[in-house]
């Protein structure tokens, strides 16, 4: 006796032949609730040979044609269930803040770009931000087509703010430890690159330290500076203020303590506030010794 | 009234001709299939085409013309993505169940299986496959899921759902497995690992189409 549930119901077969049967009639919406409800087991490959036939022969649908059409029906009700409740999740969330911010920070920069290239004709100074202030300071200075742009220029600044408001929120109960050693932006920059709280919390430390030299850097956009080439974790203050020699360094540490407070929210959100001062304690150490070099200095023959 | 619209047709010195794989076709020396456009991509007379740098099944076919597709065939796509190569494969097979666990894609995913009649979307992880109530015996197994641990979660797959002596069509890039080994090392790798199931038939480089990517085509031993 082999007991098989399908999609499309419960059924009970002995010797190939349909002995008990219980199947939903063609309700899509029931279908798809069932399935995201009930548990279900693998059953043989023999059985999966015959679903067609078997919901015909059930009269769950009148021809093969039908058969695809109701279960295509079924799953795309299903995968947009899925798809809500995916999104529904903190960490996916905080990405589609993270990404929200990604897309002002390209517009302010291609805006900036236009506004200064606009002024670059009446004005010396060519930096954005410089421009944007004096726009927003002397508006009568400048034409009222400019002084607009400038406006929504500086709108967005504000709602880029907004975002980073909302961000630090999420972070801080979806992801303490991580929020307290990267901090709420550059930690929630790490969920986005890897796809989740989760995806991060399983990733070694080596990948984490590498990931994504992000593609669109306020920094870069808005004061000019080169992007960064090492990777996400290279924002965080203590490896840019540490001097070149040691960033990598900084980095691989900073990597591996990561990797930690990642597992730690992600498997139980309790905060250790060791992370952090372990943390200091070893980059104040490597920072000692850089400014100290005569204690590293080897002796040439 | 004059028409200024430009034409979606065939230029008139465009040769049409047939593809080894039926349902494939080659629009001079371009890769079609037949349909309407589904994702921006440019159409010519009813013909679709297809960019073999932007898909690793129109690379394959590019570079290779045995690949075991066939018009009545049910396949099993891991790693769907948005869907494109899916949108394709179903102007040539009869049946696609498309997996995909990434929930932004997915959205597009579900999108096109909302136009075209014969692929079916599944919101899932293939590594831990929970679509066994939905999906029946399938005819090949197609994968192209960038992953450390594809070789395993193929043979997985191909353990629940694919028919005796079936076929199946893996899509490989080696920096995705391991970025410090040689591309032929991770092939070789790979290769080796679906020994365990299948019968390798053959494997292909992508290049010019893909760096440091292959397909392996093998079959359920
Ligand atoms: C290289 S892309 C596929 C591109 C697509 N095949 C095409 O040609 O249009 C790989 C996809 O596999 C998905 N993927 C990776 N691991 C997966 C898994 N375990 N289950 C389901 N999907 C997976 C990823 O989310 C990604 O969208």
């Amino acid at each position: 006796m082999a007991h098989v549930k399908t999609w499309f119901g419960d059924i009970e077969l002995h010797n190939d032949e349909i002995v008990r049967s219980q199947v939903l009639k063609a309700d899509i919406d029931a279908m798809a609730q069932r399935l995201q409800r009930e548990d279900f087991a693998d059953f043989d490959k023999e059985c999966r040979g015959r679903l067609r036939e078997i919901a015909i022969k059930l009269q769950v649908v009148s021809s093969e044609l039908e058969y695809v059409s109701v279960l295509r029906a079924v799953m795309i009700q299903s995968a947009k269930e899925r798809i809500v409740t995916a999104f529904a999740q903190p960490d996916a969330r905080i990405i589609q803040l993270i990404d929200g911010i990604d897309d002002i920070d390209e517009s302010i920069n291609l805006l900036s770009e236009r506004l200064s290239e606009w002024c670059l004709l009446t004005s010396e100074t060519s930096m954005p931000e410089d421009l944007l202030e004096a726009f927003v300071s002397s508006p009568s200075a400048q034409s009222p087509l400019a002084q607009e742009f400038a406006g929504s220029i500086s709108r967005l600044c504000e709602l880029r703010q907004e975002i980073a408001n909302a961000i630090e929120l999420e972070m801080r109960t979806t992801a303490p430890n991580l929020s307290t050693l990267a901090g709420e932006l550059l930690g929630a920059r790490l969920i986005a690159r890897a796809g989740g709280l989760g995806s991060l919390a399983r990733m070694p430390a080596s990948r984490i330290q590498v990931m994504g030299a992000s593609k669109a850097l306020f920094k870069h956009i808005k004061y000019g500076t080169k992007p960064p080439k090492h990777g996400v974790i290279f924002q965080h203050p203590l490896v840019r203020g540490s001097h070149p020699n040691i960033r990598g360094k900084i980095a691989r540490i900073l990597a591996a303590k990561i990797a930690i407070a990642a597992r730690l929210d992600f498997y139980s959100k309790r905060a250790y506030p060791e992370l952090l001062s372990q943390l200091e304690k070893r980059v104040g150490e490597l920072q000692t010794a850089e400014r100290n070099p005569q204690q590293h200095e080897d002796i040439t023959p | 009234m004059a028409n200024c619209r430009p034409r979606s047709a065939t230029p008139n010195n465009m040769k049409i001709s047939r593809h080894k794989v039926a349902g494939v076709f080659l629009l001079d020396r371009q890769l079609a299939t037949k349909g309407e456009a589904l994702y921006g991509e440019r159409t010519f007379d009813g013909y679709r085409l297809w960019n073999p740098r932007r898909s690793k099944l129109a690379a394959l076919l590019m570079k290779q013309a045995q690949v075991p597709l066939a018009p009545e065939q049910i396949v099993l796509y891991l790693g769907a993505a948005s869907g494109t190569t899916v949108s394709h494969l179903a102007d040539i097979v009869s049946l696609v169940y498309a997996v995909e666990f990434a929930p932004r894609v997915a959205r597009d995913l579900v999108r096109l299986s909302e136009r075209v009649k014969n692929i079916v979307p599944l919101i899932s992880d293939a590594a831990q496959p929970d679509y066994g109530p939905v999906v029946e015996l399938v005819d090949l197994l197609y994968q192209d899921v960038a992953q450390p641990r594809q070789a395993e979660i193929a043979v997985k797959n191909a353990e629940l759902f694919l028919k005796p002596r079936g076929h199946a069509c893996i899509m490989i890039k080696a920096r995705s497995i391991d970025v410090t080994a040689k591309p032929k090392t991770v092939y070789k790798r790979e290769v080796k690992k679906l020994e365990e199931l299948f019968d390798i038939e053959s494997v292909h480089e992508l290049e010019p189409f893909y760096k440091a990517h292959a397909a392996v085509i093998a079959r359920l031993a």
